[in-house]
């Protein structure tokens, strides 16, 4: 379904500061796979993800979506496969348009716009529809511009969006880092009921250990741009947080000293 | 009293379509292009240089307009496609203008007294004479099209996009959107606006001239400022309809204030000083500052209204619980 081969990228290529973020990575990700990524700061997992959407450009190996090489198109043109979710609440609704509006966006992910309505009769009801599924509440609040709603609704509604046009792909990057606690358990819990429903793809980057293990069929672990770990669901069903820092330091050959991640 | 709101109506009319192009530019599509400065003239130049040519007035007002969409596409081209600075860009493009007006009609300024123009032109179809009423009526019924058309237009499917790409550009381009080419459809339209009101300008006033640009941009700003705080609220409608009223109030203003014998030539520094109030006011407050120097003053806490709409829209349900820690600037803690 996903296939990555040989991904390298540098940042301030050719300079003094000049970092290997991707390394070389090699994936293949199954239809209907979660994965969970994890790993400290720094070790390529937002990388990967914004690569692997297109956001930005990789300097060598290819990126395979479904058979169609990808490697080389601009981020708009992939967008009809992927739904993606930022860990900032801000950057994956638009604050001035209301909910509808936003929906009306999604729901045309990577399809020809045209002049038609934006937001018809028909539309709305297909949103609320979909607005029920996350029980906040928000279906009969669909004039109301995105900006009023709190961090934790608009990643419940980023998700909807993401959702709404059943993208092949979805990419959660920590989509609820930036949430406190309570918030961030009802938007985890909502991701799992969506992903589960449609069946969706999933890619997605936690800092929690736990959530990590907890989460998805499949948990892969990153390390200064290489993947290290690749643990599959029944080896991962038995997985504990002590079991998965030991791995860490024998397969990367260093400490596992990332405060947030262990904290977490 | 009488001559002031003739005034008003009928430059603020002509001048509510500049201010609407500004609205879609600078508010809507979050790109400050300063090549509405040049497209005003150009519009005037190029149906001034047409209309002496002997073509029909509504026709040359139409090609001014479209000159201004080019000029538009100008600044939208280097932009998006040479990625040249989004103010830079339509500063080159204002002032390669200077020189197309120039060659266009072949000397600083044209004079149009002595032809028809599109006031008699379209009055005349409906057996009307030219009057400043009648004018008015005209420009009205223009006015009001043109508000219908963009508020149409701005609810379909591309105009979502459009707005979109000035509130979050990463946003609508994950989700298929060109922004390159929703840029470049914003500025095109915005400039064909502009165009227009040069256009009508250079009919009403009876003359073109390369410098009649000098300003307006300030002006227009000014327009859209008070409609949005007159008129405008939240929701898309109101604040078109909102400028259009507010370019008619700020006419009015001037038109008042020349009236009372202020000097036209302070004009623009009045307006700029105006435009800069306006705009610094929020962050600007008389009671705060007097309550902490005059004893017995008490800070009147104003909401802002970000937070006065959202505690309306808050509705009793599990929502309630959820809050987010977000930093000011937009950005979230790692």
């Amino acid at each position: 379904m996903i296939k990555l081969t040989g991904i390298d990228k540098y940042f301030f290529a050719g300079t003094p500061n000049e970092v290997k973020a991707l390394d070389n990575v090699n994936l293949r990700v199954a239809q209907g796979d979660f994965i969970t990524l994890i790993g400290s700061n720094g070790a390529g997992k937002s990388t990967l993800l914004k690569a692997i959407a297109g956001v930005i450009s990789v300097d060598a190996g290819s990126i395979e979506i479904d058979g169609r090489n990808v490697t080389n198109l601009p981020e708009h043109t992939r967008a009809r496969d992927i739904g993606r979710i930022d860990q900032d609440p801000l950057a994956s609704t638009a604050a001035e348009l209301s909910i509808e509006e936003n929906l009306a966006m999604a729901y045309l992910r990577g399809q020809k716009r045209g002049l038609a309505r934006a937001v018809t009769g028909q539309r709305a009801e297909i949103f609320r529809e979909a607005l029920k599924n996350i029980g906040l509440g928000l279906e009969s609040r669909l004039k109301v511009p995105v900006g009023t709603l709190s961090g934790g609704q608009r990643q419940a509604l980023a998700l909807v969006m993401a959702t709404l046009s059943r993208p092949k792909l979805l990419l959660l990057d920590e989509h609820t880092a930036a949430l406190d606690p309570k918030a961030a358990r009802l938007v985890m819990e909502i991701t799992e009921r969506l992903v589960n429903r449609y069946q969706l793809t999933t890619l997605m980057i936690t800092h929690n250990m736990e959530q990590a293990i907890r989460f998805g069929n499949r948990l892969i672990m990153m390390h200064r741009g290489r993947i290290i770990l690749d643990i599959g669901a029944e080896e991962k069903n038995k997985l504990t947080v002590p079991d998965l820092v030991t791995r860490f330091t024998s397969s990367s050959g260093s400490v596992f000293d990332d405060d947030r991640v262990l904290l977490a | 009293m009488e001559s002031v709101i003739i005034n008003a109506l009928q430059q603020g009319l002509i001048f509510a379509f500049m201010a609407l192009g500004v609205l879609l530019t600078f508010r809507l599509l979050g790109f400050p292009d300063l090549t509405v400065e040049g497209t005003f003239p150009l519009g005037a130049a190029v149906t001034a240089r047409v209309i002496v040519e002997g073509v029909n007035p509504l026709l040359a007002v139409l090609l001014g307009a479209v000159a201004g969409g080019m000029a538009g596409a100008a600044t939208g081209l280097m932009h998006t496609r040479l990625k040249v600075n989004n103010i830079l860009a339509g500063i080159l493009t204002a002032s390669a203008i200077y020189t197309v007006m120039l060659r266009t009609m072949g000397r600083p300024n044209t004079p149009l007294l002595a032809h028809e123009n599109v006031y008699g032109q379209v009055l005349g179809w409906f057996n009307l004479t030219e009057t400043n009423s009648t004018v008015i009526i005209a420009l009205l019924v223009l006015t009001v099209i043109v508000r219908l058309l963009l508020g149409w237009f701005l609810n379909t499917d591309i105009g979502l996009a459009l707005r979109a790409t000035g509130s979050n550009e990463q946003m609508i381009r994950s989700l298929g959107v060109n922004t390159d080419n929703t840029k470049l459809m914003g500025l095109i339209i915005a400039n064909f606006l502009v165009g227009l009101s040069g256009a009508l300008a250079c009919q009403l006033q009876g003359f073109a001239d390369v410098g009649m640009g000098i300003g307006v941009l300030v002006a227009a700003i000014a327009s859209v400022i008070v409609g949005e705080t007159i008129f405008g609220g939240n929701r898309l409608g109101r604040l078109l309809t909102g400028v259009i009223l507010g370019s008619i109030v700020y006419r009015g203003l001037l038109a008042i204030g020349l009236r009372m014998g202020l000097p036209a030539e302070d004009f623009k520094l009045m307006t700029a000083v105006l435009v800069l109030l306006v705009l610094c006011l929020p962050n600007f407050s008389l009671n705060k500052r007097l309550a902490g120097v005059v004893p017995g003053v008490q800070t009147k806490n104003k909401k802002p209204r970000q937070t006065r709409s959202l505690q309306a829209d808050y509705s009793p349900s599990p929502a309630k619980e959820l809050t987010v820690h977000v930093q000011n600037d937009g950005r979230v803690g790692e």
